[in-house]
């Protein structure tokens, strides 16, 4: 993952994207399910399209497949366009949200379906089931039909299905949407393993936003047919474009302010929100009295009993609220306008007397450059 | 005594169970609609042909013993197979049982095909037309395909009138008509099995066939014709069995020459009084329609498992 990530291809601007992505409109209908869609996916990346459902992304998906026919504009794969080639001749191949295993051919027939339409000689046929078999540790299950495995293992056999004939490009579809979370988790890895072992490009759509997180190179997030933002993980989380895309992944405590202009600390907000003046080291370009939206993750609110010696940037109130998870805590903090922000801490500390607890008076506080500033 | 009655309560309690009960009414209904008359048919069977009411000796003769004494005879069996008629009849039905299950099959596949893959808003009405048939009398409908395929009927004059043929084509009496009678009418037995098949079928099966680079033609032979098999064999057996000993369809649009079991049974029961014959011809048709009966049992019992 992180050899994909400091190659960052999309930041070289002599680098040729692999999947170019032009224009492309998909209606059904008077329904546009993509408006004017652009991106470029560059080679071994591993993509994830990310939104909530209706988005597109799966449509999205189904058009790189070839299963729906573009309304306007064009794909290009490696330089070729392939808007116009039917699905059974594209280099492409998808692994399926329900897997749609054959159920009348066991494991090794399904892996090996797909060769058999290139009419490979057998032995090379057996050759590469084996090696797939061996890539996805399901060895011993290849007689077996699909309905004797469990969840896991289906999900498997429809990796090394769709992995079998070396495809140019694999598209996922929630591949570990109908995994129970720690199955999910594992598989995860397993996943960004064989994309680096096989150096394929993935291009993976997911409503999950931690999925995507974990497993992406780059994230496109949709909404209603449109890209919001393409950029990496960590982009996404620390510098989201917009106030639907930050509080789209991850918790954020959205406030409200009105722009008061730059000093030294940085960009000032009158905040109704949090009822004090908020300090950004984010610049932005906006003039006095423009209204605009303003970000803090959880995590990056300090809570204390005692108050900060800071300056800025501090707001009190009542833990109205606790969510204990274990390693950290969420405190709901409400403050004296009614407003509640939460505050995740770790629990680093075993002993009671450092907890804090409902009804506790608390401060919180925030470095400026933890704001993200939103002008929309 | 009360200990008594409560036991017998609770006796009849365990008999008349709701579940028992619920259970016991198919088997009533089959033993008293299959089972007897099928004992009734095995026994006339066994008995000689009299000029009597009924026709056919008694099995059972009650003599002056305790015990009757008891006169079967399988010579209406021995006679089956003394002459040939009876054995070309039963080939002959066989014949035309699978040839025309044959063509039932692929006209009813195709029908099948298209309503399951017809946009859902159309599936009922299409489906609706394929049962519609069946509010009118089966007789009823055998009845004008003789209108349609008579020499001087609307297919012919159809034929004539737009150039295609000049003289009438003869279609009537003959086994093409016979063919075409039993065609149209279980058709519905076959469509209905398949459609529920193919209608559940999961498409993203056949996506995954084409993404993984097999061609819609073979993706028809390799996927959807293999997973349609339970509904292909429910189909087949529900018109093959019915066809095996069908009467009326051949009695009314096939030839003198048309031979089939159905129609020998007729003749021998209601032409020449001979019950037992005829019941030996019933018994032997049903010894033949077991075996597929069985398998279409168990092909049933596989598509539910």
């Amino acid at each position: 993952m992180s050899e994909t990530l400091s190659a960052s291809p999309w930041l070289n601007a002599s680098e040729k994207p692999y999947i170019q992505i032009e224009n492309v409109t998909k209606k059904f209908g008077d329904f546009t399910a993509i408006d004017s869609l652009n991106l470029d996916i560059y080679k071994n990346e591993f993509f994830s399209l990310l939104g909530p459902s209706g988005c597109g992304k799966t449509t999205l998906l189904r058009m790189l497949a070839g299963f729906e026919k573009i309304t306007d504009g064009r794909i290009l794969l490696d330089g070729e366009d392939i808007s116009e080639i039917p699905p059974h001749l594209r280099p492409i191949n998808m692994m399926f949200q329900s897997y749609a295993l054959f159920p009348h051919m066991t494991v090794e027939k399904n892996i090996a379906f797909g060769l058999k339409q290139d009419n490979l000689p057998p032995n090379k046929i057996s050759q590469r089931v084996e090696e797939m078999l061996e890539l996805v540790e399901l060895t011993d299950f290849a007689k077996r039909k699909p309905n004797q495995l469990s969840g896991g293992q289906s999900q498997r056999v429809a990796l090394a299905r769709s992995l079998a004939k070396q495809p140019k490009l694999l598209l996922l579809d929630e591949p570990l949407g109908a995994l129970d979370k720690r199955l999910r988790e594992q598989t995860q890895f397993e996943l960004m393993d064989i994309q680096e072992k096989l150096e394929v490009t993935f291009v993976i759509v997911t409503h999950d936003q931690e999925e995507a997180m974990t497993v992406s190179s780059r994230i496109g997030v949709m909404d209603s047919g449109n890209l919001i933002q393409v950029a990496t993980p960590t982009e996404i989380y620390e510098a989201p474009v917009n106030k639907d895309v930050a509080d789209f992944i991850g918790d954020v405590n959205l406030l409200r302010g009105i722009y008061k202009g730059q000093n030294e600390v940085g960009t000032q907000l009158h905040s109704d929100d949090a009822n004090s003046i908020v300090f950004a080291t984010q610049e932005v370009g906006a003039s006095t009295g423009d209204e605009m939206w303003f970000a803090i993750r959880p995590e990056k609110l300090e809570i204390s009993k005692k108050k900060p010696t800071n300056q800025h940037n501090i707001l009190k109130g009542r833990i109205e609220d606790i969510a204990y998870g274990g390693s950290f805590s969420t405190y709901h903090v409400r403050l004296d306008n009614g407003r509640i922000l939460k505050a995740i801490r770790a629990n680093r500390v075993r002993t009671e007397e450092h907890h804090l607890t409902w009804e506790d008076e608390v401060y919180l506080h925030w470095e400026p450059h933890s704001v993200v500033v939103l002008l929309s | 005594m009360i200990s008594n009655s409560r036991k017998t309560q609770s006796l009849l309690k365990s008999i008349f169970n709701g579940r028992r009960a619920v259970i016991a009414i198919p088997y009533l209904w089959l033993l008293m609609f299959f089972m007897l008359p099928f004992i009734f048919v095995l026994k006339i069977s066994l008995a000689e042909p009299i000029m009597a009411i009924p026709p056919y000796t008694a099995l059972f003769e009650w003599g002056n013993s305790l015990l009757p004494s008891i006169r079967a005879s399988l010579e209406s069996y021995l006679f089956l197979f003394s002459d040939s008629l009876y054995i070309k009849a039963y080939l002959s039905s066989l014949k035309i049982a699978i040839i025309s299950t044959i063509l039932t099959l692929i006209i009813g596949y195709s029908i099948a095909y298209s309503v399951a893959k017809a946009p859902s808003r159309w599936r009922g009405i299409l489906l609706m037309l394929v049962i519609l048939p069946f509010w009118t009398s089966f007789l009823i409908r055998v009845y004008a395909w003789i209108g349609i395929l008579k020499t001087e009927g609307l297919l012919n004059l159809a034929l004539i009138s737009i150039g295609i043929i000049d003289k009438p084509l003869i279609i009537m009496n003959t086994d093409l008509a016979v063919y075409i009678g039993i065609v149209y009418s279980y058709l519905p037995f076959m469509i209905l099995p398949l459609y529920a098949n193919l209608e559940k079928m999961d498409m993203s099966l056949l996506e995954a066939a084409a993404d993984l680079g097999c061609r819609p033609f073979k993706t028809f032979w390799t996927v959807t014709i293999p997973l349609s098999l339970p509904g292909i064999l429910a189909g087949c057996f529900l018109v093959f069995i019915p066809v095996m000993g069908e009467f009326v369809i051949p009695d009314l649009l096939g030839g003198s020459e048309t031979l089939m079991i159905g129609k020998v049974l007729w003749t021998e029961f209601f032409y020449n009084r001979d019950w037992p014959v005829a019941s030996a011809v019933a018994i032997i048709l049903l010894a033949l329609l077991v075996v597929p009966i069985m398998l279409y049992q168990k092909s049933q019992e596989k598509a539910i498992s």
